[in-house]
C-alpha cells in the first residue's frame, strides 16, 4: 500500500531522547521492507549500529558530511533516490541530521530553505523523512525547524506543527532582508552587448587575480554566463556585473548581476530540481544548475530591479598558521 | 627545374629532418589548414576516410584553382568525370580548361612510372617540376598539384615505403620554398597500416581538412568524417546556439552515430548543454550523442550538473590521440 509523504521533526535532549525517536523509525522501516538510510556522523553511526542489533543489516549508513554537501544537490539526489526506490515498489525512509554547527550563517539559511522546499519537491512521493534536532542548537535554528517541518514526533505519536508555514512563503522570508551593498572596491561592468565572449574574458581576468583555483573558473564562467543571458533575455536594462571578494567570514568570490526588470511570481528561483531526471531537461534547468555550480546563490527581485549574487567559496588563505591544539 | 623559388636552396638548409630511415627526427609539427587556406609553399596531406571527405577537400581545391586563374595538375588514371570537383554535378568544362593548359590531367604512366610500370619517384618530381615551370610561362599565378597515393600502397607488388617517403621529402623540399606551387597528397587512410600512415604524414608540414562549416573567430565548427560528427572549437553560448543546432541537425541526418570532438572547446554554456541533451533525446533509440576528448574543466561542469540530467549524452574517448590528420 502506498503511504503519503512525511517530513517530521524529532526534537530531542541527549542520547536517550535521540534513540527513543530514531530507533522505532528505523526498525519500523526495516520491518516494512522500506529502503532505510541513516545519515550520521561516525559516533552516531556506532551508537545506532549497537542499539539496532540485528536490524542493522537492513539499514544503509551514509556519512553526514558528504550527504549534506550542497543544499540543491542533496535535495536532487534525495529526490532521485526516492523515485528509484518507488520504482522498485519500496518506500524510501531517511533519518537525517543536518550539520548545523560548523556552517556560516548564509549556508545555514540555504539549508533551512532546502528543508522547506523539500516539502514541495517530495509532495506526491511516499518517502518518509525524520530530522532529529538537538535542543542544544541555537534557538533560531530550532525555531526555523518548526516552520519547515509539517509534523513533530512526540513519543509514539506525531503532531501537526502549528508553526509550519507554506514553503514558498518561508523561502520568501529567507530573502526578506535586503542584500548588503557591494563594497566600494567592487569592480563594475555595464553589459550592453549580447555577445558574452568579452564578458567571460573580463570575469576570467578578475578571477585569476583571486585565490580561486583554476579548476573552478569554468563553473564560475558558466554560472555568470547563464545569469547574464537570462537578464539579457528576460530582464530590463541596465544590466550590470559587479565582482568582489569577501574576506571576512567565509572567504568567497562574489559575482553580482543586476538588471532593471522584475521576475514574475512563481518562477521557482531554480530551487526545485528539474523533473523527471530521465527526460529531456526542461526550462527549469538553467538557474537550478547555476545553484549546483555555485556555493551560494542569492536572489532579490522587486520594483527596484533584480539582483542575482553568486558566491564561490575561496580556499582559506594559507598565510596564517593554524593554531595547534594540545590533545594530551 | 625552377619551382619559382622564393630563395633558391635556402629552405634546404633550414630543414634538419632526414635520417637514413626517412623518418622525421624532430617531433613532427603541423600547420592545420582548411582547404581554402592552402597557399603556395604548402606541401599538404589529406588522409581521407571516404569519398565524401575526399571530394569536399580536393573538389574545393580543384575548383578554387580553376576559378582563380591558377593551374591545376592532377596525376591520376581516373576519368575526369570521376574526379573530385570535376564530376557532372559541377558543370566544369573539362575540355576547355585542358585546352588552355589550366587543367592538366596526367596519367600515372606519363607522370611517374618506369617502362615496367614501377613507381619512379625521380620521374614524378620531374613531371611536377616541368608543369610548374610551364605554368610560369603560361601566365598562371599559382599551381595546384594533387595526386592520390593510395594505389601505391595497396595493390599487388606494392613497393617498400622507403622510395615513397623519399619522394615525399623531395616534393616537400621543392614545394616549400616555392611562391607558386602548392600540393595536396591524398591517401585513403585505410590503404595502409597506421604506422606507415604516420610515417607518410610526417613528411608533410601542412594537414589539410574541409573548410569549416562555421567560423567567426569565437566559435568554429568543422565537419569530421571518421568518426562522423563535428569538431567544436572555441566558445559556444547563446549568441551561437542557432548555428550550432543547425549544423548538428545536418550531421545527424543519416544513420550514423554522431561524435563531437570537443578537444578544443573552451566554453559551453548551460543552454548549449541543454541543446545537446535535447538533440540527443530526439535521436532514434540507442543512438547516443558521443562527446569525445572533453576538456577537464568542461567535464567537471557536466559532472557537477550530473550526466544523468543530460540524458542521451555519452562520454566518448578521453585522451586526445596523437594521430592528428590520420584518425
Amino acid at each position: 500500500m502506498s503511504e503519503s509523504f512525511t517530513h517530521r521533526l524529532l526534537p530531542y535532549d541527549g542520547v536517550e531522547g535521540f534513540l527513543e525517536g530514531a530507533l522505532p523509525f528505523l526498525r519500523d522501516g526495516v520491518e516494512a521492507g522500506d529502503r532505510v538510510v541513516a545519515v550520521a556522523g561516525p559516533a552516531r553511526e556506532l551508537l545506532l549500529r549497537e542499539e539496532l542489533g540485528p536490524a542493522t543489516a537492513g539499514v544503509e549508513f551514509a556519512a553526514a558530511d558528504t550527504w549534506y554537501s550542497h543544499p540543491s544537490r542533496t535535495l536532487a539526489d534525495c529526490l532521485s533516490d526516492a523515485d528509484a526506490t518507488a520504482w522498485q515498489g519500496r518506500r524510501l525512509r531517511i533519518l537525517g541530521e543536518p550539520v548545523w554547527a560548523s556552517r556560516p550563517p548564509l549556508e545555514v539559511l540555504e539549508w533551512q530553505r532546502a528543508e522547506a522546499i523539500l516539502n514541495v519537491a517530495f509532495a506526491g512521493s511516499d518517502a518518509s523523512l525524520l530530522c532529529p534536532f538537538p535542543s542544544s542548537l541555537p534557538a533560531g535554528v530550532v525555531a526555523a525547524s518548526r516552520k519547515t517541518h509539517p509534523e513533530t514526533v512526540c513519543g509514539s505519536r506525531s503532531l501537526a506543527n502549528p508553526s509550519f508555514i507554506d514553503p514558498w512563503a518561508y523561502s520568501a522570508q529567507c530573502d526578506g532582508e535586503p542584500l548588503p551593498p557591494p563594497p566600494a572596491s567592487a569592480e563594475a561592468l555595464k553589459i550592453d552587448l549580447p555577445d558574452l565572449y568579452w564578458l567571460r574574458a573580463y570575469v576570467g581576468d578578475y578571477a585569476r587575480r583571486t585565490p580561486l583555483p583554476d579548476e573552478d573558473l569554468q563553473r564560475l564562467l558558466v554560472a555568470v554566463t547563464e545569469v547574464v543571458t537570462n537578464a539579457l533575455r528576460h530582464g530590463e536594462p541596465p544590466i550590470t556585473l559587479r565582482m568582489w571578494t569577501r574576506t571576512s567570514g567565509d572567504p568567497s568570490l562574489v559575482c553580482e548581476v543586476t538588471d532593471g526588470g522584475r521576475w514574475p511570481p512563481g518562477t521557482g528561483y531554480g530551487l526545485l530540481p528539474p523533473r523527471p531526471p530521465g527526460a529531456a531537461p526542461s526550462g527549469r534547468f538553467g538557474l537550478w544548475a547555476v545553484r549546483l555550480l555555485c556555493s551560494i546563490v542569492q536572489i532579490r527581485t522587486g520594483d527596484a530591479g533584480t539582483t542575482v549574487r553568486l558566491h564561490l567559496r575561496l580556499p582559506a588563505v594559507p598565510a596564517r598558521k593554524a593554531p595547534t591544539i594540545d590533545r594530551a | 627545374m625552377r619551382w619559382a623559388s622564393k630563395a633558391a636552396g635556402a629552405a634546404y638548409a633550414e630543414r634538419v629532418r632526414d635520417n637514413p630511415d626517412g623518418q622525421a627526427m624532430d617531433a613532427p609539427w603541423f600547420a592545420k589548414r582548411p582547404v581554402s587556406a592552402v597557399r603556395p609553399g604548402d606541401h599538404a596531406w589529406l588522409a581521407y576516410s571516404g569519398a565524401e571527405e575526399r571530394d569536399r577537400v580536393i573538389g574545393t581545391f580543384v575548383q578554387e584553382g580553376l576559378r582563380t586563374n591558377e593551374k591545376v595538375v592532377y596525376v591520376t588514371d581516373a576519368a575526369p568525370e570521376l574526379l573530385p570537383g570535376l564530376g557532372p554535378a559541377h558543370r566544369v568544362d573539362v575540355e576547355a580548361y585542358a585546352r588552355t593548359g589550366q587543367l592538366r590531367l596526367i596519367s600515372r604512366r606519363e607522370a611517374c612510372l618506369d617502362r615496367r610500370g614501377g613507381f619512379e619517384p625521380a620521374m614524378m618530381l620531374e613531371t611536377l617540376g616541368r608543369e610548374v615551370d610551364l605554368a610560369f610561362g603560361q601566365g598562371f599565378r599559382a599551381v595546384r598539384l594533387t595526386t592520390d597515393h593510395s594505389w601505391l600502397l595497396s595493390g599487388p607488388g606494392r613497393p617498400d615505403l622507403g622510395p615513397m617517403l623519399g619522394c615525399e621529402h623531395r616534393v616537400g623540399d621543392a614545394v616549400s620554398p616555392s611562391t607558386m606551387a602548392m600540393a595536396i597528397c591524398q591517401i585513403d587512410r585505410h590503404a595502409c597500416a597506421p604506422d606507415e600512415l604516420l610515417a607518410l604524414r610526417d613528411t608533410h608540414e601542412v594537414l589539410v581538412e574541409v573548410n569549416p562549416e562555421f567560423d567567426d573567430g569565437i566559435l568554429k565548427i568543422v565537419r569530421t568524417f571518421e568518426p562522423n560528427g563535428l569538431r567544436v572549437e572555441g566558445e559556444l553560448d547563446a549568441a551561437r546556439h542557432a548555428v550550432f543546432a543547425e549544423k548538428l541537425t545536418q550531421v545527424s541526418a543519416d544513420r550514423h552515430r554522431v561524435h563531437l570532438d570537443l578537444s578544443r572547446l573552451g566554453f559551453i554554456d548551460l543552454g548549449g548543454l541543454h541543446l545537446l541533451a535535447r538533440h540527443a533525446t530526439g535521436l532514434p533509440a540507442g543512438r547516443a550523442l558521443v562527446l569525445d576528448h572533453l576538456p577537464a574543466d568542461v567535464e567537471h561542469v557536466i559532472e557537477m550538473v550530473g550526466w544523468h540530467r543530460l540524458p542521451g549524452l555519452a562520454r566518448g574517448d578521453g585522451a586526445l590521440p596523437e594521430t592528428e590528420g590520420v584518425s
